[in-house]
């Protein structure tokens, strides 16, 4: 089923599934509220890795810019994700993701 | 011999085995290495891929600040030792993870059917040149491209406003 | 790699031998430091072991290896273990990317039995084309071994050390960046080779149509750049941990920052990668803005049809120009290592906050006028 000599498109896309999957299990599965972050990081990357499969398929460079514009916005919201957990670390001292659920007032 | 397939499958290997190390390491920070490993592999994908200014890129920024970030905030918060890493609870875990592998292979199926349907004759042309993405990106996209810039401030100056302590960083809201 | 045998082995044991002159030149460098700085400070500095005192690293050297390697109780044994190579690693890779001098063209020869076709040889560890923002993206991984030398020896002092080290690695990256980007606009490559050849000849430009040239001047980035040349060394003090930015490893305030846990040869191998950094910086300052290899007045040709008369023509003489040229490249970077010091050894160390605030607030707005200001020339001289 895996063909080894011949890199197509569809080996990148079945990595780029495989790494989304992994980000996925991550996010629904760790108590940390970090590598819940860290795992939505590794799900954008995913993407990345796709969009530029695809643009190197089609010779069109839009793919690559597309990329540039994930990634400023995942690190954008990678540095508001952890201001949140610093904050709700202040009060209660740690970050499992439970502590986040006492949204009051 | 084509070199292109081992080096495809070398750093294809590593991505996921550090991807893994990533959600299954039970200490945060070896969670955060491992995600900067991720980064610094997939940097050498997109580098197979003829893409190397975002290559470079993805190695300046995510490698070299957003995981830095994560792990000076690890540092601080000082969590060496998680009493529980991962929920409990093994029967909901594992429908999680039965409802996932059912979309994954949903949408493996198409790529390996991609995989024995066509050749690598698409990587032998010569990749894109940065001065294209250049100049896509400041014709075609440049209203995205502003909008990201005030974007970006904005997130700056939020993510400033949330982390700052009242009354300095001793103080204790109470 | 190269097309037969010969072509790779030869690439791979440059790639070697370029990394182990990094290594082999930080002894150079603290015999420099230390008689520059005792000379400094109006004192003698170590003179007894070897002529003039040049063998005594070789004797720091042994007794660091003779040391007893200890690891503290509570620490992460394989992070501290691999924090001093992982900080040695980024230097080493930017090093690769630097060219030191002309590629060397050799002939066609006969050896074993077998004729070995014409070959290049570029004098660098790889060529890249993406040259310049690859050295920045391997460069910003260098904050990589002050946070894991910081956590994993489970010491306060060396975790407040290894964030504040971290905090200023990743503000002056940013200064780093930016400072370049008016050299870039005016050569529009990040390609280093191509940037070397385009600083060739006299000093000439056009400008609103007219040309204009300047026999007596060398063509070098410096005439074009001169703020971004000063911000772009002030950021690597910066990136490399040197004075006046020492607050890392501040000795008496901090004992040692990050570092203090380590003895004997993990610590020499943080020092090997804080002088391959400032190798690093000295030699990308040499590529932009000093011209590289080049030497004013002299060109290539020149210089090997000079051996030539010598030697005859073929392989040897290029293998000798390409030397000369080398040298020249040694030399620029001897000068700059030797600023590096001398600043060291003069300014006092700045504050925390007011080494952040020098950073976002003066670098980067500094930065940003340059490449602003670049532009409209640029605008109105190329008419673009």
């Amino acid at each position: 089923m895996l063909e080894l000599s011949n890199i197509t498109l569809g080996h990148f896309i079945l990595l780029s599934c495989v790494l989304f999957t992994i980000g996925m299990v991550g996010v629904l599965v760790r108590r940390n509220v970090i590598v819940i972050l860290m795992s939505i990081e590794l799900m954008l990357n995913a993407v990345n890795l796709a969009f530029v499969a695809f643009s190197r398929h089609h010779n069109l460079a839009d793919g690559q810019v597309i990329v540039f514009f994930v990634m400023a916005i995942a690190a954008a919201e990678a540095a508001i994700g952890l201001a949140i957990a610093i904050s709700v670390f202040r009060k209660f001292n740690g970050v499992e993701i439970r502590l986040f659920e006492n949204l009051k007032g | 011999m084509d070199i292109y397939p081992i080096v495809f499958h070398f750093f294809a290997a590593l991505v996921t085995i550090s991807a893994l190390g990533v959600v299954l390491m039970p200490s945060p920070i070896y969670s955060a290495l491992c995600l900067a490993l991720t980064m610094l592999f997939l940097s050498g994908l997109f580098f197979i891929l003829d893409a190397q200014f975002l290559a470079a890129v993805q190695l300046m920024v995510y490698a070299g600040a957003v995981v830095v970030l994560f792990v000076m905030v690890l540092m601080l918060f000082d969590l060496r030792n998680e009493n529980q890493p991962f929920s409990g609870n093994w029967r909901v875990n594992l429908s999680k993870l039965g409802v996932i592998a059912l979309g994954f292979i949903l949408i493996a199926l198409p790529c390996t059917y991609l995989m024995k349907a066509s050749n690598s004759e698409w990587l032998q042309s010569r990749g894109l040149e940065t001065k294209k993405l250049a100049e896509l990106l400041f014709s075609k996209h440049i209203f995205a491209f502003e909008v990201v810039g005030a974007l970006l401030t904005v997130v700056l100056i939020g993510a400033i406003a949330l982390a700052k302590a009242k009354g300095g960083t001793h103080a204790r809201t109470e | 790699m190269g097309k037969d045998i010969f072509e790779v082995g030869i690439n791979l044991a440059k790639v070697a031998v370029i990394f182990l002159m990094m290594i082999q030149a930080v002894p150079l460098l603290v015999w420099l430091e230390r008689r520059g700085s005792a000379f400094i400070q109006n004192r003698l500095g170590p003179n007894r072991v070897g002529p003039l005192g040049l063998l005594q690293l070789l004797a720091d050297a042994v007794k660091f290896i003779f040391k007893e390697q200890f690891i503290p109780g509570n620490a992460a044994k394989f992070l501290f273990l691999a924090a001093p190579v992982v900080a040695l690693i980024p230097a080493a890779l930017a090093f690769t990317a630097i060219p030191l001098s002309i590629p060397i063209q050799v002939e066609a020869f006969e050896m074993l039995g077998k004729s070995w076709g014409p070959y290049t040889f570029q004098f660098q560890g790889v060529k890249m084309d993406s040259g310049i923002i690859y050295i920045l993206a391997v460069s910003s991984l260098g904050a990589y071994g002050l946070l894991l030398a910081g956590w994993a020896s489970a010491n306060k002092y060396s975790l407040m050390g290894a964030l504040r080290a971290s905090a200023q690695m990743i503000s002056y990256e940013l200064g780093l960046g930016l400072s370049i980007v008016g050299i870039l606009m005016i050569y529009g490559t990040f390609d280093l080779n191509a940037m070397i050849d385009m600083q060739k000849g006299p000093l000439q430009f056009s400008f609103l149509g007219s040309e204009y040239v300047i026999p007596f001047l060398p063509n070098w980035g410096i005439f074009y750049q001169p703020l971004g040349a000063l911000l772009f060394f002030i950021c690597n003090f910066a990136e490399s941990n040197r004075l006046p930015f020492d607050l890392p490893e501040s000795e008496g305030e901090l004992v040692a920052g990050f570092h203090t846990e380590y003895g004997g040869f993990k610590m020499l191998m943080f020092f090997m990668g804080e002088y391959g950094h400032m190798m690093v910086g000295a030699g990308l300052v040499t590529t932009f803005y000093l011209g590289g290899y080049l030497i004013p007045g002299l060109t290539e040709d020149t210089v090997r049809t000079l051996i030539a008369t010598e030697v005859g023509a073929g392989t040897v003489a290029n293998l000798l120009t390409a030397l000369v040229f080398h040298v020249s490249f040694i030399v620029k970077l001897a000068l700059l290592l030797w600023i590096f010091i001398w600043v060291r050894w003069t300014l006092p160390r700045f504050r925390y906050d007011t080494l952040m605030n020098l950073g976002w607030k003066t670098l980067l707005p500094w930065t940003l006028a340059n490449a602003a200001i670049t532009a409209i020339v640029l605008y109105f001289a190329r008419g673009i």
